[in-house]
């Protein structure tokens, strides 16, 4: 387990700008929200879900995710298709806050281009930099606000 | 001097929820897909009344009331509960760039740089508001307006709010379906206790011109910006056909049923202060909307914080006391503890049935 700035960011997992995360287990990629995410989002209210069998391609919104009142982007970090939702999510959105990366599972996806696309996560030192940087750009604009 | 931003504003005319709402979609469209600058649309809907995107309209609204009193009602694109729009309330619609400079990063940073603006309006028109977070204007523990957000293509955002310059209650309480109407003639003193209007605030009459005014002026002092009055282009208008034809004026949107299951319940408990009665709505695990009501002393401006803490949260036990004790002040509520609204909400939780 990786503690970044207080963020609590696995190792294992794979990193996608937009704070989806995936774990790959042969060609099958669980997918679902990081810690950064949910901490800055607060309380999850609803997610509006892909179909299974939905093709997505990386980097596509491929759901909805509603915290308060605002509704952000739930961004597919690989290319494949939808085997599974996350069902439990009917009844209790708050496990993405409160297991993000366990009960808080969001999809499963079959994976059809891990070995060209994983490059393009992040992991290790690339994603040290991405959460810092993310932090001092969220500090600077409320310097600016002072 | 600053960036010049687009201002598209529409007075006198109220439009119709299809026009509005497409043209607030097309906004954060154009900031993409044509390297727009940030759009502000200024302007007033038809009577009516806007549920939000992941809102179930049959469960929040009285349809069949709004349809015999003539009054429309379509779903948004953003976040967030019903509002009832007309003639004197502003519609306020931005697309703009998440990475805009100056617009605070994350989901409550930008919720917080532009009620900067709205407060900054307001102060203009002669009304001390604040920022109650996350979501609300408020004066004095009321509320002034609503904000919602959606973040959109790429990296664009679309925020929308409303500002109450004058405000038909007696409408809302007839046409909306929450707790607060169950109350029957509490209704009208619940809602008028927890919301405001600028004219009332203000002591006096001020047209929509004056706020539109007062708000353009905040954001270009805000964002050192200034703004160009300006239509949508040809393609634009494309788009915002495009959205009108369908989404906004499609059964399969307007009725969408992609939203958590929509429930409501009544929990009353006996404490040392007084009958305490909770109202609760549920949108699938999270609550909606409360209200905290009885017969026990404390002031209408604390209540309604208490209740502002708990609006779109986890209706879990764990989550109610963590938001509870963020604005808990022990000896506010005469004779009743934390422990006891918290047990009125899950006997309310507990008592829920389907709207």
């Amino acid at each position: 387990m990786a503690d970044i700035k207080g963020y609590n960011m696995p190792d294992e997992l794979y990193y996608h700008k937009e704070n989806s995360w995936a774990r790959v287990e042969g060609t099958k990629v669980t997918v679902g929200m990081s810690d950064l995410f949910q901490k800055e989002a607060g309380d999850i209210v609803f997610v509006d879900l892909p179909d299974e069998g939905d093709e997505v391609s990386q980097g596509e919104v491929c759901g909805k995710i509603q915290s308060r009142k605002w509704i952000g982007k739930l961004v597919s970090p690989v290319s494949g298709e939808i085997l599974e939702t996350n069902e439990d999510l009917d009844d209790d959105t708050g496990v993405i806050n409160q297991d993000p990366y366990g009960k808080g599972w969001i999809l499963k996806i079959e994976a059809s281009d891990l070995e060209s696309e994983l490059g393009n996560l992040m992991q290790g030192q690339a994603l040290v930099v991405f959460v810092e940087a993310e932090l001092k750009r969220s500090e600077e604009e409320k310097s600016k606000a002072k | 001097m600053g960036e010049q931003w687009r201002l598209f504003r529409h007075e006198g005319i109220p439009v119709t929820t299809a026009e509005g709402l497409g043209l607030d979609d097309t906004l954060p469209w154009s900031v993409i897909n044509k390297s727009s600058p940030p759009i502000l649309h200024l302007y007033n809907f038809v009577s009516s009344a806007i549920v939000g995107k992941y809102q179930d309209i049959t469960a929040a609204l009285r349809l069949e009331r709004c349809r015999a009193k003539g009054i429309e009602y379509n779903r948004r694109s953003t976040g967030g509960g019903t509002v009832i729009m007309g003639p004197t309330v502003v519609a306020l619609g931005l697309g703009i760039n998440v990475d805009y400079p100056g617009l605070k990063k994350g989901i409550g940073g930008v919720f917080e740089s532009l009620a900067a603006v709205l407060i900054r309006t307001m102060d203009t028109l002669g009304v001390k508001a604040g920022f109650r977070p996350k979501n609300d204007i408020e004066v004095g523990g009321r509320k002034l307006a609503g904000l919602s957000a959606a973040s959109e293509e790429g990296r664009a955002l679309l925020f929308h709010t409303s500002l109450l310059v004058d405000f038909d209650v007696e409408l809302m309480t007839e046409i909306m379906n929450t707790p607060v109407i169950k109350l029957q003639d509490k209704g009208y003193n619940c809602f008028s206790q927890r919301m405001t209007t600028i004219n009332e605030q203000a002591g006096r009459s001020i047209s929509m011109g004056e706020v539109m005014d007062a708000i353009q002026a905040s954001f270009e002092e805000e964002f050192r910006i200034t703004f160009r009055r300006d239509q949508p282009d040809e393609n634009e208008l494309e788009t915002l056909r495009g959205f009108i034809n369908n989404r906004y004026t499609k059964t399969d949107w307007i009725f969408s049923n992609r939203h958590p299951r929509a429930r409501m319940g009544v929990g009353q408990i006996k404490t040392p202060g007084g009958l305490l009665e909770v109202y609760l709505s549920l949108s699938g695990s999270s609550i909606e909307h409360l209200l905290i009501t009885g017969d026990f002393f404390s002031n209408s401006e604390y209540i309604n914080r208490l209740e502002n803490a708990l609006k779109w949260t986890s209706a879990l036990r764990e989550n109610i006391i963590g938001n509870l004790e963020s604005v808990w002040e022990d000896g506010a509520i005469h004779g009743v503890g934390m422990d006891s609204i918290v047990e009125a909400i899950l006997k309310a939780k507990d008592s829920q049935v389907r709207l």
